[in-house]
């Protein structure tokens, strides 16, 4: 129960953050509910997958596919783009904190003093910055997979019905 | 469709070129990648009966447009940019507009008053945006495992910078200066927290609240490019996105030494 109202805490500041991060890209009104349920979910499930011992990077990977996936169809229902959903719905999983962490190392790397006491800042840096730039790069992965999956198609040609896709190519 | 094609030969290659490229450059500014730019302005030129190609920079477009069937009507010509500002709306828009064009829904002369009105849409307003930006960074805070108290000075502090930032906007300076401001008046007020020790997880406030700042749009574009092979422009745009991370950087570094660093 308990673990359960910590995912549901989770969906609705994932919702909040998302749905606010489209106010900022200036995401269409109509999408923006859709953006925030994406941007919650994506979060929610990221959440599960790291307390079943998942890894950090692999875990935002399966998330932001996710969103990336289902944004195709919620592109379909509000007549968007799917890049205006999944952008602001991926961004709530951006790696802040590793990026504050290895820029605040950064900046004691200039004091000497500092470093002679804690030279511990070297791998401190290169492990906050790789986990940064992975984590951006799986983000990058999960909107552009629709662009990955369906090559040079735009996404307003994806049929989600066998039958039609057929009809339309006699 | 090819007797179609012919009836509205009037259409001169110049002109579906500037148009082209009208559209192009604002579709690129306003976030798009280079592959949504291309898709966007070839359903355009291939309903008007013109081949194209383009190189998409960052900066600008070049594009050059030329019919099959007659040599001399053919164009090469080359639009720079303006500024980079994200509006994902645009997106949506041109996109209904290239589509309405491709179906023969609108002519060469509505589709440009259209663009110029999409041009001249309306933003959301700056104090809606502050706001959002305010809790959706005290969101972020809480997220990241920060007290109550946290959260609220990250929101105080992003929504401070955020219309901050705007004003200064509005008065012209250079971009990446606002960025710096931005930045040093949120990690200001953030890190009070850290200082006067209010919340339970102060690392996380100050974590949190410049997020508002981080180039989203064109770093996750710049990989998009990348995978999809536009090299050029996703150098361009990791160079901005970088720029923009360092002058952050350079922002909190200035708060962050006012503040004393051995606080941190």
């Amino acid at each position: 129960m308990e673990l359960l109202t910590a995912i549901f805490f989770d969906f609705i500041l994932a919702f909040c953050v998302a749905f606010c991060w489209g106010i900022l890209f200036g995401t269409p009104v109509k999408a923006l509910l859709m953006a925030g349920l994406l941007g919650g979910l994506g979060h929610g499930i990221r959440f599960i997958l790291l307390h079943s011992d998942f890894g950090l990077i692999s875990a935002t990977l399966i998330a932001s596919v996710t969103i990336g996936l289902l944004g195709i169809y919620a592109a379909h229902k509000v007549h968007n783009p799917p890049v205006v959903i999944t952008m602001p719905a991926c961004i709530t999983m951006i790696p802040g904190l590793y990026a504050y962490r290895s820029m605040l190392a950064g900046i004691k790397l200039s004091d000497q003093a500092i470093l002679e006491k804690d030279p511990n800042i070297i791998p401190s840096i290169a492990h906050n910055a790789v986990l940064t730039f992975s984590l951006l790069f799986t983000l990058a992965v999960g909107i552009s997979i629709s662009a990955l999956l369906f090559r040079n198609k735009s996404v307003k040609q994806i049929r989600f019905d066998k039958s039609r896709l057929l009809a339309k190519e006699k | 469709m090819e007797n179609k094609n012919k009836v509205q030969k009037k259409i001169k290659a110049n002109e579906v070129a500037e148009f082209i490229l009208d559209a192009g450059v604002f579709l690129m500014a306003s976030g798009a990648h280079s592959g949504r730019v291309w898709r966007n302005c070839k359903r355009m030129a291939d309903h008007w009966g013109y081949h194209m190609n383009f190189n998409p920079t960052f900066t600008g477009i070049m594009v050059s447009v030329w019919d099959d069937n007659d040599s001399e009507n053919a164009v090469t010509r080359y639009k720079t940019a303006p500024q980079n500002s994200v509006h994902l709306e645009t997106l949506t828009q041109i996109s209904h507009l290239s589509w309405k064009i491709a179906d023969g829904k609108t002519e060469y002369n509505d589709a440009r008053r259209e663009l110029e009105a999409i041009k001249n849409k309306a933003r959301y307003p700056f104090w809606l945006v502050a706001l959002a930006v305010g809790i959706s960074c005290g969101c972020l805070c809480t997220l990241a495992g920060g007290s109550p108290v946290d959260a609220a000075l990250a929101f105080c502090g992003a929504a401070a910078g955020s219309a901050v930032r705007y004003f200064i906007l509005k008065k012209q300076f250079n971009q990446f200066l606002s960025f710096i401001i931005a930045s040093a008046i949120t990690t200001l007020i953030a890190g009070t927290d850290t200082v006067f020790a209010l919340g339970t997880a102060p690392e996380m406030t100050l974590a949190t609240s410049v997020l508002y700042l981080i180039p989203g749009v064109p770093l996750i574009n710049s990989v998009i490019d990348l995978l999809e092979g536009y090299f050029s422009a996703s150098i361009a745009r990791s160079l901005f996105a970088a720029s923009i991370v360092s002058c952050i950087a350079v922002g909190m570094t200035l708060s962050i030494m006012l503040l004393g660093i051995n606080n941190f």
